[in-house]
C-alpha cells in the first residue's frame, strides 16, 4: 500500500483541522516521521502500490518522493518551534493544508496514470494557496491571487496537452491505459505531430508550476509572501513535482523517438529561466524574492541537464536532490532572520554575523552551497552538467550556462555580503534557538555527506530513472 | 442534426463576441451561463457521439448545472455582494476587444484548415469555435482588470478547452478523459470564493487587480 503516503498526512491534516494547536504540532512531526518510513520502505521494495492501474513506484516518482519526505521531516521540525514563536493566524489551517499539501505532493510522485498526475498537480495548487495567504495582508493576497490565476491558466494548458497525447493514441490506434508506462512501451506507435503538440503544452503547463521563464512570474511573490517553513516546502518540494510532470513527458517524448524535439525545448527554457533569474537577482530588495529567483534559476539548470541528456542527466538528478536540501535550508534560516529583523527587505538587514551567529553560519553556508561550492553537492552537479554538455559538443549553450552562473553569483553574492557583514544597530526582535537552527544544519550536513558517499540504493536508483531518457555515467 | 450543432457552434461565437464587448458584470454573467449551456450541450449533438451511454448523458447533466448554473451564479453572488455595477475599465477598449476576437477567428479558421487533415470527424466549425472561445478567454483575462473579469476570462478559456476535447474524441476512453475538465471548475470556484470570502472586498476599495501592484521588481 504505497498509497499510504498520500492517504495517512491527508487523514491526519482533516484531524489537525479539529484538534487543538498544541496536538496539531504533534500530529505535523508524527505525519512526517511515518511518511518518512512508508517512504523507505518503499525504496526497500518492501511497499507497493495497490491500485497499479494509477499509481506505480517508478524510480524518478520515487526519488522525489524521497526527497520530498526527507525535507518535509526537517521543515516540520522547523515549523514546532517557528510556530511557537510567532503568532501565525489560524494555526490549524496551517498545519492542515500543510499535511494536505503533502499528500497531494505524494500523489504527484507516485502517479503513472496521466489525468491522475494532472489531477494531482492541481491539488497541489489548491492546497498550498491557503499556506500562501497564511499572513492575510494585502500582498499576501495579492501573492496568492497571482499564484492561483496564473497556475490555473497553467493547468488548463496541461489538460489540453493530455488530450493531445490521447488524441496521438487514437490516431496511432493504440489500446492502452493511458499511464505513462504503458504509453512508454508503445511510443513509437504514437502521431508523432499531436505528441508533439501535447507535449509543447505540457511542457508550459507544468513549467508554470515549475517556475520556468517565462510563467515564472507568481514565484517570487509566492515564495517570498508564504511563511517561511511553507516557502521551504513550496520551493523544495513542489517545484521537483511539477518537475516530474515536464521529465515524464520528456521521457515519453525519447520513447517515442522525438528526443530531439523536447531537449531542445527544455534547453530553451532552462537557459531563459537562467538568465530572467540572472537579471532580476540583481537589484533584488527583498532576500527571500532573492532566494525564490535562485529557485527559478535552479529549475533552469534542472531543465537545461535534463534536456542535453548523457552524463548532465545524471548531473540535473544530483542537482535536484541538492538543490531542494540546500534551498529549504536556506528558506528555514531566512524564516529566523525574519523573526529576528521583522523585516523582508534586505537594506533593513545587517551584522548577521555578530548578531545571529548560528543563523549566519547555516546561511552563509547554504549560499555558498547554492552558489556552487565544495563541499556542497551543487559543485558536483553542475561540474557533471557543464562536462555533459561540453561531450555532447553544446557550446554556445554551455557559454550562456556559465555567464548567468557567474552573474547570480556576483548579483546574489553583493546582497548576502550585505546581510552579512552590513551595517546594523538597532535591537531584534526575536532571538536566534537551537531549535530553529538545527533543521538547517541537519539538511546542510546532509548535503555534504552525499556528495562524499552516496547510499547505492541512490546511486542506481537515479540512473535507473535517468536510463528511459538516454542517460549514464557514460554519456 | 449536424445542423442543430452548428446552431449551437454559432451561438457560441456569438457569445464569445457579446462578451467581448460588454462593459456591464452583469451581462458578462448572463452570457457565461449561457455559454455554459450551449458548451455543454455540444457534444449531445455530434456526430460520433450518438450512441451515448448513460453515465455520459449524466455527466451531460452534470456539465450543464455546474458549467450553466453552478458557477455562474456563484459570480452572480460575487457580483452582487461587492456593489460591482459599472462599468469596466479594460486596458483595451471594447471596440479593439471585438476586432481582436473577429481576428482569433480568422486565425483559428487558419489553424483547424491545417490541422483538420488529421482530425476525427468533419466538424470544422466545431474546432474554429473551440480555438476562438480559448483564444478570446486568454485575451479576456488578459486585458481586463477586475479581478471578476478575469474569472470570466478563466472560465471562457476553460468553455473553449471542452469544446477543443470534445473535437477531438472519437474513442471512448477519450470521452472520460474531456470530462475530468470540470475539475478546472474547481479552481474557479476558489477564486469566486477569495473574492467572495476573503478580504479582497475589504483590503481593496473596489476589486480591481491594478491595485494588487505592490510586488514588483
Amino acid at each position: 500500500m504505497l498509497e499510504f503516503t498520500c492517504l495517512i498526512p491527508m487523514f491526519t491534516g482533516i484531524i489537525a483541522m479539529f484538534l487543538p494547536v498544541r496536538f496539531g504540532r504533534g500530529i505535523l512531526v508524527v505525519t512526517a516521521l511515518l511518511h518518512l518510513q512508508i517512504t523507505i520502505l518503499a525504496w526497500l521494495g518492501k511497499v507497493t502500490p495497490a491500485l497499479p492501474r494509477y499509481f506505480s513506484a517508478s524510480p524518478d516518482g520515487l526519488l522525489v518522493l524521497l526527497v520530498t519526505s526527507f525535507i518535509f521531516l526537517f521543515i516540520s521540525l522547523y515549523a514546532v518551534s517557528y510556530m511557537s514563536e510567532t503568532e501565525i493566524a489560524s494555526e490549524p489551517i496551517y498545519i492542515g493544508c500543510t499535511l494536505f499539501f503533502m499528500a497531494t505532493m505524494s500523489m504527484v510522485a507516485l502517479a503513472d496514470h496521466l489525468i491522475v498526475l494532472w489531477i494531482a498537480i492541481e491539488a497541489t495548487t489548491l492546497m498550498s494557496a491557503p499556506l500562501i495567504f497564511l499572513t492575510r495582508s494585502k500582498s499576501a493576497l495579492e501573492a496568492t491571487w497571482k499564484y492561483v490565476l496564473i497556475c490555473s491558466v497553467g493547468i488548463a494548458l496541461a489538460l489540453l496537452g493530455c488530450f493531445f497525447i490521447v488524441l496521438a493514441m487514437d490516431i496511432g490506434n493504440v489500446h492502452v491505459p493511458i499511464t505513462f508506462s504503458s504509453l512508454g512501451s508503445v511510443a513509437t506507435q504514437l502521431d508523432p505531430m499531436w505528441l508533439k503538440a501535447g507535449f509543447i503544452f505540457l511542457v508550459i503547463g507544468y513549467g508554470t508550476k515549475m517556475g520556468l521563464a517565462p510563467m515564472h512570474t507568481w514565484l517570487p511573490d509566492a515564495h517570498s509572501e508564504a511563511p517561511s517553513p511553507a516557502s521551504a516546502l513550496l520551493s523544495g518540494a513542489l517545484l521537483n513535482c511539477a518537475f516530474l510532470g515536464v521529465y515524464r513527458s520528456h521521457q515519453l517524448l525519447y520513447q517515442a523517438g522525438l528526443g530531439d524535439f523536447s531537449s531542445n525545448i527544455l534547453i530553451g527554457f532552462g537557459l531563459l529561466s537562467m538568465l530572467i533569474a540572472a537579471v532580476f537577482i540583481f537589484n533584488q530588495t527583498g532576500y527571500k524574492r532573492m532566494l525564490a529567483y535562485s529557485s527559478i534559476e535552479n529549475m533552469g539548470i534542472i531543465a537545461f541537464g535534463v534536456g542535453i541528456g548523457g552524463l548532465a542527466t545524471y548531473g540535473a538528478m544530483l542537482h535536484l536532490i541538492h538543490h531542494s536540501l540546500i534551498k529549504s535550508s536556506l528558506f528555514l534560516s531566512s524564516g529566523n532572520i525574519l523573526l529576528g529583523y521583522g523585516s523582508k527587505l534586505i537594506s533593513k538587514t545587517g551584522n548577521m554575523a555578530k548578531v545571529f551567529p548560528k543563523t549566519f553560519i547555516a546561511f552563509f553556508a547554504g549560499f555558498a552551497g547554492i552558489s556552487g561550492f565544495p563541499p556542497f553537492g551543487i559543485f558536483v552537479s553542475e561540474l557533471l552538467i557543464i562536462i555533459g554538455a561540453f561531450q555532447k559538443g553544446r557550446s554556445i549553450s554551455i557559454s550562456i550556462f556559465i555567464f548567468a552562473l557567474i552573474l547570480i553569483f556576483a548579483g546574489a553574492s553583493r546582497l548576502v555580503m550585505k546581510m552579512s557583514f552590513g551595517k546594523w544597530d538597532d535591537e531584534i526582535l526575536v532571538d536566534e534557538n537551537m531549535a530553529r537552527v538545527l533543521p538547517s544544519y541537519a539538511l546542510l550536513l546532509t548535503s555534504i555527506i552525499l556528495c562524499v558517499w552516496m547510499p547505492d540504493s541512490l546511486y542506481q536508483t537515479i540512473l535507473s530513472a535517468i536510463a528511459t531518457i538516454g542517460g549514464g555515467l557514460n554519456g | 442534426m449536424i445542423v442543430f450543432s452548428d446552431i449551437l457552434l454559432s451561438l457560441t461565437l456569438l457569445s464569445v463576441l457579446l462578451s467581448l464587448a460588454s462593459n456591464r458584470l452583469m451581462t458578462l454573467v448572463k452570457i457565461m451561463a449561457f455559454q455554459g449551456i450551449v458548451v455543454s450541450l455540444i457534444p449531445l449533438f455530434l456526430e460520433h457521439h450518438e450512441g451515448m451511454a448513460m453515465g455520459s448523458i449524466l455527466l451531460l447533466q452534470v456539465m450543464i448545472l455546474i458549467k450553466g448554473f453552478l458557477i455562474p451564479g456563484f459570480i452572480y453572488v460575487a457580483v452582487k455582494k461587492i456593489k460591482m455595477q459599472r462599468e469596466i475599465e479594460p486596458i483595451v477598449g471594447y471596440h479593439a476587444s471585438v476586432f481582436a476576437g473577429l481576428i482569433f477567428i480568422l486565425v483559428s479558421v487558419f489553424i483547424s484548415d491545417r490541422i483538420h487533415i488529421s482530425l476525427p470527424g468533419e466538424h470544422v466549425l466545431l474546432m474554429i469555435t473551440a480555438i476562438t472561445t480559448l483564444a478570446s478567454g486568454l485575451f479576456l483575462l488578459m486585458s481586463r482588470r477586475k479581478a471578476i473579469t478575469q474569472v470570466i476570462g478563466y472560465l471562457m478559456m476553460e468553455n473553449g478547452i471542452y469544446l477543443i476535447g470534445t473535437a477531438l474524441a472519437k474513442q471512448t476512453h477519450t470521452l472520460y478523459v474531456v470530462e475530468f475538465g470540470v475539475l478546472l471548475d474547481l479552481l474557479v470556484g476558489i477564486m469566486i470564493m477569495g473574492i467572495v470570502l476573503h478580504n479582497i472586498n475589504r483590503t481593496f476599495d473596489d476589486v480591481d487587480t491594478a491595485l494588487l501592484g505592490q510586488l514588483k521588481d
